[in-house]
């Protein structure tokens, strides 16, 4: 069981702040983030993505390990 | 002595002490910014003595700006807001030298502006400006002080302080798109909070107090109170040079004139229309002050034309005019236009007129 949290505008796509995800066999932060993005259709919106508190790439080959906590923090803009 | 009595509620604060008052009145913040953020952090960094504030901002004070934007009262509707925010601070605190600027941050004044300042902060509402921000501290090597909102949701961190990681380590897409305050909404609350924590930052950078928000980006959600700390790494891929800056935010604007606007001008020997279309194209055009060099001739041939006339250049849709402008302006001409729209346009405006003209005689 993973943690996800979403923040800002990425928030209102996925109409919920934290999520908690169980997977079964191995997944990817990579496989993770196509996933979500099949679900709630991010399109065009940037984000950041945080394990554990720290900003890693998109990319990265992280195997996501029980009890990880991802963020997915896009840029603001008000002022 | 009016120093000490008017801060001496901080100066006896251990961390503070006479030298931490000393060096606020010696540092120079810039803000860039006197909306809902901005409010916030004027007011503490003023009253607290920090010795020269630059307020940068180019709009005005509207009814809607006033819910968040405390410093402003009603009657100032309308006024420009670096010239109100001045106003006010030299009231608070007159012992803070202030300069307002009312022009629009740009790649042009930005790094002079930043010169002159030890900390920048950005309280700004526009993504574009914020990596423009980014970028001219990088250049001028100034920590660069960010906030930002989204509705109940803010964000800070320092950028660039002793070369720490920027906001484009954190954020690398530059074209992102985000909603700011006036189409997301917001409340003054949110605003003032983050602006606190901003002017808090840049209080504990003067100080040298504490620890500030290097390769940290704080998450602040006002709704639930709850607040996160993620750390960012410095990317070596995000540093940028002058004459990169330079390229990017100082390209020179190609100037576009619709032709309807030129066409009182069409039978004036003082202007030119140049078609940069090749031969065999179509619709012909044929005006009286015209002449016919291709695009890929036409730097040979660029002594033909004179640098001081006003030059009018068309293609079929508008796109090489545009290109042979720029090549024009490389050789220093000044009043090369390109005419939106092309032969295209041209031809539709010139038949109407013609069709027009018959109908009234």
């Amino acid at each position: 069981m993973i943690e996800v949290k979403y923040f800002g505008a990425v928030a209102e796509k996925t109409k919920c702040e934290f999520e908690k995800l169980s997977f079964s066999e191995e997944l990817s932060l990579q496989k993770l983030l196509e996933d979500l993005n099949e679900k709630y259709e991010f399109e065009s919106l940037t984000f950041s993505v945080a394990i554990n508190q720290k900003i890693v790439s998109k990319t990265s080959d992280y195997t996501l390990q029980t009890s990880d906590i991802v963020a997915l923090l896009p840029p603001f803009a008000g002022g | 002595m009016e120093t000490s009595n008017r801060y001496n509620r901080q100066i006896i604060l251990p961390e503070i002490g006479k030298n931490g008052q000393q060096k606020l009145a010696e540092s120079k913040v810039l803000i860039i910014g006197a909306g809902g953020l901005g409010s916030a952090i004027l007011p503490y960094l003023a009253s607290a003595g920090v010795g020269e504030i630059g307020i940068a901002d180019h709009d005005v004070i509207e009814i809607s700006n006033l819910q968040r934007q405390v410093i402003y009262k009603t009657s100032a509707i309308g006024k420009s807001k670096a010239k109100e925010a001045k106003t006010m601070i030299s009231e608070l605190n007159p012992l803070v030298k202030v300069k307002s600027i009312s022009e629009k941050l740009s790649g042009k004044n930005a790094l002079s502006l930043f010169e002159k300042y030890d900390i920048i902060v950005d309280a700004t509402d526009t993504i574009s400006i914020k990596y423009l921000i980014n970028d001219a501290c990088l250049i001028t090597n100034k920590p660069m002080v960010y906030g930002s909102i989204f509705r109940f949701q803010g964000q800070v961190s320092v950028f660039n302080y002793q070369s720490g990681p920027t906001y484009r380590c954190l954020y690398p897409n530059e074209n992102s798109n985000a909603l700011n305050c006036e189409d997301a909404g917001v409340i003054g609350v949110s605003v003032g909070i983050i602006g606190m924590l901003q002017a808090n930052e840049v209080l504990k950078m003067i100080l040298g107090i504490g620890e500030v928000l290097s390769g940290k980006i704080l998450v602040y959600n006002i709704l639930n109170n709850e607040q996160q700390k993620y750390d960012f790494d410095k990317s070596d891929f995000q540093s940028i040079s002058r004459e990169t800056f330079e390229e990017k935010y100082n390209k020179t604007e190609i100037e576009e004139v619709n032709f309807e606007s030129v066409l009182d001008e069409i039978n004036k020997d003082a202007v030119l229309f140049l078609d940069v279309r090749n031969i065999d194209e179509s619709p012909k055009i044929s005006l009286q002050n015209q002449i016919q060099i291709p695009l890929m001739h036409l730097e040979k041939q660029i002594e033909k034309l004179d640098k001081n006339q006003p030059i009018y250049i068309f293609c079929q849709s508008g796109i090489r005019s545009k290109i042979a402008v720029e090549l024009l302006q490389k050789y220093q001409f000044k009043n090369a236009k390109s005419i939106a729209g092309g032969a295209l346009a041209m031809k539709q405006l010139l038949q109407e007129k013609k069709n027009s003209h018959e109908f009234t005689n």
